[in-house]
């Protein structure tokens, strides 16, 4: 057997389900062995194909039932594929799902053993790694509760605990920002970057494709089961960003897609946490709020923001200018441009000299990140849109600076041989 | 000493795993390699069988006590109503036999709980572990190897209650020599019960009905194994007793009786015009039964664990 170069492989993979209307039909067909069929697959996924090294993350993206979920399922191993093959090298632990594998009835501590032993792991591995998942998880008493009276966010931060400390080679994750308050979020970002820098393969979904660009090294954009863009992240979220614009009656899943709603603050993080105070837009340089300008006016947005521990959790802040219909039409942050916000509090100014957008109305959306960039501590929208009148005749985003003009010229010399364009 | 977790791989590392259906010889190592698997995964059996024996008794003032009291009690139970107010139907037993037709129903129930416990509680356990199953990749097959290893262990406090009652009190003598048979015994019983469950899981997954006809299958199964009936003090010239020897084709009739013999020695009935007659226990047939049963456990184990191994890659996706 060669050493396999990858942490994980698929080649053609494929997953079909066999639906039967009646339970009857089963019968039947097993009787029959094989000369009747009572009933019709559906496949969840098919032709599937990857290569990820070790260190590498992958992310998946797409609608519901797009199939993201059963390729994780079957990357993970709970179920088996219906066509094709797949491999991995080193030990898997998964998150399928929230609790999954908790007995309800027992107590926090003795489902960290539960579980575990469950991912084949040793009983006394996990003695062993218990004070660091008890540590991670923070649940303080509640531990030595029945894992039912946890709240569906204790539920995630104890399955997620576990699941990082067995510290696997490959770590399979269905969605797993979706609950857990931001500050335990904060966490778990930290915790996966860790477990980037160690080499290991993270495979992972997500409707935020913000996170998947931010994460992922590659994604796979699937739809009804198969492929539709693969590679890059940032090329596959696009990819599928765009198909969404593209239909605009999925623009509300789009919305919640490229900027995820916040879930409500915990306790601790409302008293703690960085936030933005408030947000309005001005004319450039007076003190004239304004928020019905023509294209080409000179603006400037105001934010004041507040960072009880900047030491600590030093931020930053992106400011964009998004269309109705979802489509970011620029933005800047402060770790783009290298700017530092110091202090515990203070407000920060973005200067839009001659806003060349043409007419709509766009919604400035303002995100406050921690000091990388990654995790978004609050998405701050402000009440009023901005509105863009334009008198002029552009079609587009921007008004270019675009003009016509008629010469006399002589026709020009044949062109050369043409050379096709390829892949573009 | 716990080797190192890292060499205990779930699946086989950098193996492709494939749609392919599993070969026959792939079968036949899963069967021979159970021992390997449960050895590896041993945390896993004995952290679930512990769950799985303590939510019993979880929050009872006597906790452990239970599961030697319970058997103690239906002893007595056995003895008092058995014994001393129906007992008056054996008077041609010697003196310190006179427990016997008590002992008699409580050893053959002793080793019928295990079974019929097993079969109950164990042919929807696939079913209802969908949850874990469909979330967890961890080998399945040890979901009902705890249903039966549970009921194997609430028996040997039953047998621990016999002994205990045997060696203290004057009801029953203590047993012989042959309850050196137990262990081989047990094991297989468990082997048998373990196919059963195997194969009555698996089907579960496909055919809820499944559940209800074992439940009555079983009910009839007890009633058709000499648990609470003597065959050889049945009336002589009864229909019935033509049909005696069909009782051979039973594998639970061995079992019993190898269980009877272990424990109790030997009983004999004299016969009369009023019954058949011969030996009701004898610890000298103990060899004669365990291999009739053997050749069935070995059997249902085989086909049990051969049809589950290839419906396992579709348990995900039915339960």
């Amino acid at each position: 057997m060669s050493t396999p170069r990858y942490a994980l492989e698929c080649e053609q993979l494929g997953k079909a389900y066999r639906v039967y209307s009646q339970p009857m039909k089963r019968v039947v067909e097993t009787l029959s062995l094989g000369r009747y069929r009572g009933h019709h697959e559906f496949w969840a996924l098919r032709g599937v194909n990857l290569q990820l090294r070790p260190g590498a993350s992958l992310g998946l993206c797409g609608a519901n039932g797009a199939g993201k979920s059963t390729l994780l399922k079957v990357l993970a191993g709970t179920t088996a594929p219906t066509e094709g093959r797949y491999r991995t090298n080193g030990r898997v632990a998964s998150l399928l799902e929230l609790g999954a594998g908790f007995h309800m009835d027992f107590t926090g501590r003795a489902n960290i053993v539960l579980n575990g032993v469950m991912m084949g792991f040793s009983k006394r591995d996990l003695e062993q790694k218990t004070p660091e998942i008890l540590e991670f998880a923070e649940l303080g008493s509640h531990i030595d509760e029945p894992v039912r009276t946890y709240s569906s966010g204790m539920g995630l931060r104890l399955g997620f605990a576990i699941a990082a400390a067995l510290d696997p080679e490959v770590l399979i994750i269905d969605e797993v920002f979706a609950v857990g308050d931001m500050y335990f979020q904060k966490k778990c970002v930290d915790r996966i970057y860790q477990f980037k820098k160690r080499n290991k393969t993270i495979v992972f979904c997500s409707h935020s494709l913000y996170d998947l660009r931010q994460f992922c090294d590659e994604a796979i954009w699937l739809e009804h089961g198969v492929t539709r863009a693969q590679g890059d992240s940032v090329f596959a979220t696009n990819e599928y960003a765009a198909f969404q614009r593209k239909h605009i009656g999925s623009a509300e899943e789009a919305a919640r897609s490229e900027h995820p709603e916040v879930p409500g603050l915990g306790a601790r993080a409302r008293h703690e946490l960085p936030r933005v105070v408030d947000a309005r837009i001005y004319r450039l340089g007076t003190d004239e709020e304004v928020y019905e300008i023509q294209s080409g006016d000179s603006i400037e947005v105001r934010v004041w923001w507040e960072n009880a521990h900047p030491e600590e959790n030093p931020i930053q802040v992106g400011i964009a200018f998004m269309r109705a219909d979802m489509t970011t039409c620029g933005g800047q942050a402060t770790h783009f441009q290298g700017v530092k916000l110091a202090g515990k509090q203070g407000c920060l100014v973005l200067q839009a000299p001659r806003l060349a957008l043409l007419s709509g109305q766009f919604l400035v959306p303002i995100v406050l990140f921690d000091g990388e960039g990654v995790h978004k501590y609050q998405e701050y929208l402000m009440p009023e849109n901005l509105l863009v009148r334009a008198y002029t005749r552009d079609i587009g985003l921007f008004r270019l600076d675009l003009a016509f003009t008629q010469r006399e010229l002589a026709p020009p010399p044949p062109r050369a041989e043409q050379r096709v364009a390829s892949g573009a | 000493m716990t080797p190192d977790p890292h060499s205990a791989p779930l699946s086989m590392e950098g193996e492709w795993i494939s749609a392919r259906p599993a070969r026959a010889r792939e079968v036949l190592a899963r069967l021979a390699t159970l021992p390997a698997l449960v050895a590896r995964h041993r945390d896993l059996v004995t952290t679930t069988l512990k769950r799985d024996l303590t939510s019993r008794f979880q929050g009872t003032l006597l906790g452990w006590a239970w599961p030697v009291l319970q058997p103690l009690f239906l002893f007595a139970v056995y003895y008092f109503i058995f014994t001393q107010l129906l007992g008056q139907k054996m008077p041609f037993l010697p003196e310190e036999q006179k427990a016997g037709i008590g002992v008699y129903m409580f050893v053959g129930m002793l080793a019928w709980t295990a079974i019929g416990e097993a079969l109950a509680r164990g042919t929807g356990v696939i079913v209802e572990n969908g949850n874990l199953i469909k979330k967890l990749a961890f080998p399945s097959e040890i979901l009902p190897l705890n249903v039966v290893l549970a009921g194997l262990v609430m028996m040997l406090f039953s047998v621990l209650a016999f002994v205990l009652a045997a060696l203290f009190t004057p009801i029953w003598p203590a047993p012989g020599m042959a309850i050196l048979w137990l262990p081989l015994i047990v094991l297989l019983q468990g082997l048998f019960t373990y196919g059963l469950v195997l194969g009555l899981s698996t089907l579960q997954v496909f055919l809820r009905d499944t559940q209800q006809l074992v439940g009555m299958v079983t009910t009839v199964w007890m009633l058709a194994t000499p648990i609470f009936w003597v065959p050889e003090a049945m009336a002589k010239d009864s229909a019935i007793a033509a049909n005696f020897g069909l009782l051979a084709l039973n594998p639970v009739y061995h079992l019993v009786r190898a269980w009877r013999g272990a424990l109790m020695g030997d009983v004999n009935l004299p016969e009369s015009e009023y019954i058949t007659g011969g030996a009701a226990v004898s610890s000298a047939s103990v060899p004669h039964h365990l291999w009739s049963f053997g050749l069935w456990a070995v059997g249902a184990y085989v086909l049990g664990y051969a049809f589950f191994v290839l419906a396992q890659r579709r348990f995900a996706d039915e339960v």
